[in-house]
Order: C-alpha cells, then structure tokens, then sequence
C-alpha cells in the first residue's frame, strides 16, 4: 500500500451511541473467514429457515463500525454508510456506501470489508450487492464491477495480506 | 402454480464431501466418471453406474488433495479420459494421471506435470477436440496454449494477450483447432493457428454488457453460446471463416449467469433443424433449459430458442457455479451442476 492517503482531514460525524438492532445475528455457519476475535457477534443461531425481516437498522448496526483503512474513524462517522443507503428485497440486499472523497483509492477496500462484514453475519440466503453511492466516485463503473465479482472477491480473500488488512478494518486495529 | 414446461429436471444424485464451494464439474468423455474442483484446493471423482434395476448411481470414488495452494477453479479430461488438468487460483496448471500399480491396474492420480508461467490467478482450462493442445487463461489478462506432448511434457506454443481484463474462460472447437475465451471486458476472443507465424486473435465478439463467465460451442460447431454477468446468455453464428454474429439474447435469469453448456439433446435427434439443448445456471438459483432449432422457414440464418424446463433453487439459497451435460453416447439426458453449498447435482431431463 503506498503512503499517500487520499483523503487527510476527512469530516467526521458524531456516531449514534444506540443500537437499533432487536437482536444480533450469528456470524454464517459455513463462514469462510471465521474470525475468532468478534464475540459480541456471536449470539443466536439463525435458522436458515426463518425468514425473519431484517431492516435496514439491522444491517446498519452490523456495518457502522467498520474502520476506514486510513483514519481512526468508522464508516459511520465518516458518512461513508448510513441507514437509508441500505436497500432490502426479499433475498437481497444492496449497500450504497459514498467514498469521501471522488478520487477514494480506499473504495474497494472499504467495499470488500463491508462484504466480508455481512457475509459472516446475514443468512446465506442474501445475495449482496455493494456499490458506491452514484455520482460519488470516478471510477464508479469499474469499482462497482470488481466489488461485485464473485470470482474476484474469493480470489481477493485469498491474499493473506489483503485479509489482514481487512480485518484491521473490521477490528478497529490499523 | 408454475408454468407447464414439456420437460422437468430430476434429481438424480447430490454428492457431497466437498468442505467449501464447488466451483466446477467435467465430465469424463471416455468413462463412467465426473470430476469436480472446489476452494477447498481438492477435485473429487464420482463414479457413477447402473444397478440392476435402471438407476444411475453415483459414489465418491476418490478425493485428491492436488497440492494446489489455493483454490481449485476449474477441472478438464483430455479427449482420451486418461487426463484431467486443474486450474487454480495459485496461478498454475495440474495435469494429473493415474499411476499404474505392479500389476497394471489403476491406483492413484498423480501430478504428471505442474505448468507455471501466469502471473496471477487461474480461472479455466480446457483441451482441444484432438487433445494434442491445451489452452488456460488467468486473471493476469492472457490466454496461453500449450501443445501436449509425449511423458507429460508441455510446450507452450502462445501467449495472446488481447484480452483487456480478466480473461474468465476458454472453450475450443468441437471439431477445429479454433480457441474462444470469454473475458471481464465483456468481449469473447477467437483465436486460430497461423502455420507460418503465431497463434492470433481472429475475432472478437462485442455485445455482452459485462463480464462473459462461460462459453459453450454448438455440438455442429456453428454456433457459440455465451453465458454473462448482465444475467443474458448471447447465441453467435458463425457466417464466415472467422466471422461471428450475435442472432439472439436468452434473457429470464434475475442474476450472473455464470454457466452454460451446450448439449445434443434428446428430442429431436431425428429432426435436422435441431441444434440441441442449451442449460444456463445463475446466482439467481435457477437452472434453465432451451431447446435450440434452426428455422428453415423463415429466417435461415436465426435459430429459435424455447424453454422447456426451470428448476429454481436447485442449490437451495446457494449461486449456482457451472452446469455440464454429459457428452456420453446414452447419457445425453445428464446433467450436472456445482454450487455454493459445496455440493454436486446430477438431473435427468425427463419429459413430463
């Protein structure tokens, strides 16, 4: 990783202190980066079975704190993520989420966590689509096709180095 | 109530084992076996015979733990049956045998050659029809060929780097030594042997509005179907030596088509405007079939295509990663697929 930082003084926001989420779901069973270090996710089982809604609080809740690679500063502070960018349909799931600034190299990075985030969370019915927020990025189209190609995110989660530095966002550990 | 379809897909078999996705299945052309590649860095073989009671029954016949460092994406058997190579995401190329024991029966399958050389990611290989060349393709943009020779030796005759992205997937000619690799910059490649100079880049078929994942010829070699991330599945024809062009658009999946394979079919065998069975399989769950014929009576040149079965959640909630038919004489009706559950189907397309 170069030592430019795209973005020195981003805005930050005072983050909500309350929890949304009625209940917290399980990290997936069959999670193919089971993180031992995250037990406050670790509370229920979540039957495939059950379709219980989930709304957008409760997806918000699972990805508001993710760090951003380069500031001591969750996504939700930053504004990066917030509650109504979250589009829910019956088995899907799309997360908007807008880079600070339009030139954001971090983008994908910050793209990947929030994948890795709710794929060990949600039940594995939920396809997820994760895109930037139109209009905020310059390279919106080729960002939004690699965060969303399948073959490349497993291939991605492959490279220790860029695991690592993905659960350094998902921790708070830079 | 769903749509009345003259055909439904049987469940035949569900093979597990697999501890990760399966990325992808290959038939053996020559024997009763079907492989299947996994991120779990292994490739399973599954025999399959019949009982005495007219079921096909399917069993693990071996796990082969490959060597590979990372994830297996993609499995192919050489024409004779005796070969299957593995492409993986550590960048190289399998190629596998099984070792004869004292008494010259078959025992282990052995890495008969390792083929180094791509710079990143391995996504597909395949063998031509003749099985003296083999083609692989890589994240790192390129398409290489390598012609097999005698003791497991490989050289590589190319390295085409036409492609602008990914290059996701090849496929060869039935019949001719014509290459086609599907790539992330939305583009299907062609590629053809110059005698007196290289291998090179003949055609390139635009269209496709996203990644191509997988490419299927005809069984007649005239056509080619491609399978793309824009949830579309393309048909080319192919009007002139190296001349291709896009004559229809299968649309209905709601996601990724990441698989498409194309078979003889079964119905119309008789019947010379037939062009076989086209299977596709999405992440949206749900395998489709469309039964292909050339319309002499009207346009010649524009096939028509019909659906004539759907199977929704074939892999539960799971993507599905690649569908295959059989290309065994009496086994037209197989098909198998992989998917995110780790698991490997196999249906019978029966008529209802």
């Amino acid at each position: 990783m170069s030592g430019e930082i795209f973005n020195p003084n981003p805005t930050v926001f005072r983050s909500s202190t309350k929890s949304h989420s009625p209940r917290r779901l399980l990290a997936a069973k069959k999670s193919l980066w089971i993180n031992e270090y995250e037990p406050s996710q670790l509370v229920q089982v979540l039957d495939e079975d059950e379709e219980e809604a989930i709304d957008q609080d409760e997806i918000f809740d699972l990805i508001k704190n993710i760090y951003d690679p380069e500031h001591p500063n969750t996504l939700e502070e930053l504004h990066v993520v917030s509650a109504p960018q979250i589009d829910i349909a019956e088995n899907r799931v799309k997360v908007e989420f807008t880079p600070t600034v339009p030139h954001c190299g971090m983008s994908t990075l910050i793209g990947l966590s929030i994948r890795v985030r709710l794929i060990r969370s949600l039940p594995t019915r939920f396809k997820l689509d994760i895109v930037v927020k139109p209009g905020s990025h310059q390279s919106e189209h080729a960002v939004n096709k690699q965060l969303n190609d399948k073959e490349r995110v497993a291939a991605a989660l492959e490279n220790p180095a860029l695991v690592k530095t993905v659960e350094d966002c998902l921790t708070g550990r830079a | 109530m769903d749509e009345e379809f003259p055909y439904y897909l049987q469940n035949i078999a569900n093979l597990g084992g697999h501890e990760d996705r399966a990325w992808h299945i290959a038939w053996n052309p020559t024997k009763s076996l079907l492989a299947s590649c996994s991120a779990d860095k292994s490739v399973k073989l599954f025999t399959y015979n019949h009982d005495g009671e007219g079921n096909l029954n399917f069993t693990l016949a071996t796990s082969i733990p490959t060597g590979h460092l990372k994830t297996v994406r993609a499995v192919a058997w050489s024409p004779s049956g005796r070969t299957l190579a593995t492409a993986s995401f550590d960048s190289n190329i399998g190629i596998w045998e099984q070792e004869l024991d004292d008494d010259g029966n078959p025992g282990e399958w052995e890495c008969a050659s390792l083929l180094e050389g791509h710079e990143t990611e391995c996504k597909s290989v395949a063998y031509s029809s003749s099985g003296n060349l083999l083609a692989s393709c890589s994240r790192d943009k390129t398409v290489w060929v390598w012609e097999v020779q005698p003791d497991s030796d490989f050289e590589c005759m190319g390295v085409l780097m036409e492609h602008t992205q990914d290059v996701k997937c090849v496929a060869w000619h039935p019949t001719e030594e014509i290459l086609a690799s599907g790539s992330y910059d939305d583009t299907i490649k062609l590629y053809v042997d110059d005698p007196m100079d290289d291998w090179f880049c003949c055609a390139t078929l635009t269209g496709h509005a996203s990644t191509v994942w997988s490419i299927s010829w005809s069984p007649n070699g005239k056509y080619l179907a491609s399978a793309s991330d824009d949830k579309t599945v393309r048909i080319w024809r192919r009007i002139g030596e190296h001349e291709f062009k896009c004559v229809l658009v299968l649309e209905g999946h709601e996601r990724s088509v990441y698989s498409v394979s194309w078979g003889i079919g079964k119905s119309n065998q008789e019947i010379d405007s037939s062009l076989g069975w086209i299977a596709s399989a999405s992440g949206d769950g749900v395998i489709r079939v469309w039964d292909l014929s050339e319309n002499s009576s009207t346009e010649p040149m524009i096939p028509s295509a019909k659906l004539i079965a759907r199977l929704p959640t074939a892999h539960g909630v799971h993507d599905i990663n690649s569908v295959v038919w059989c290309p065994r004489k009496g086994h037209e009706d197989l098909l198998a697929t992989s998917g995110d559950d780790g698991m490997v189907k196999v249906w019978r397309i029966q008529g209802t």
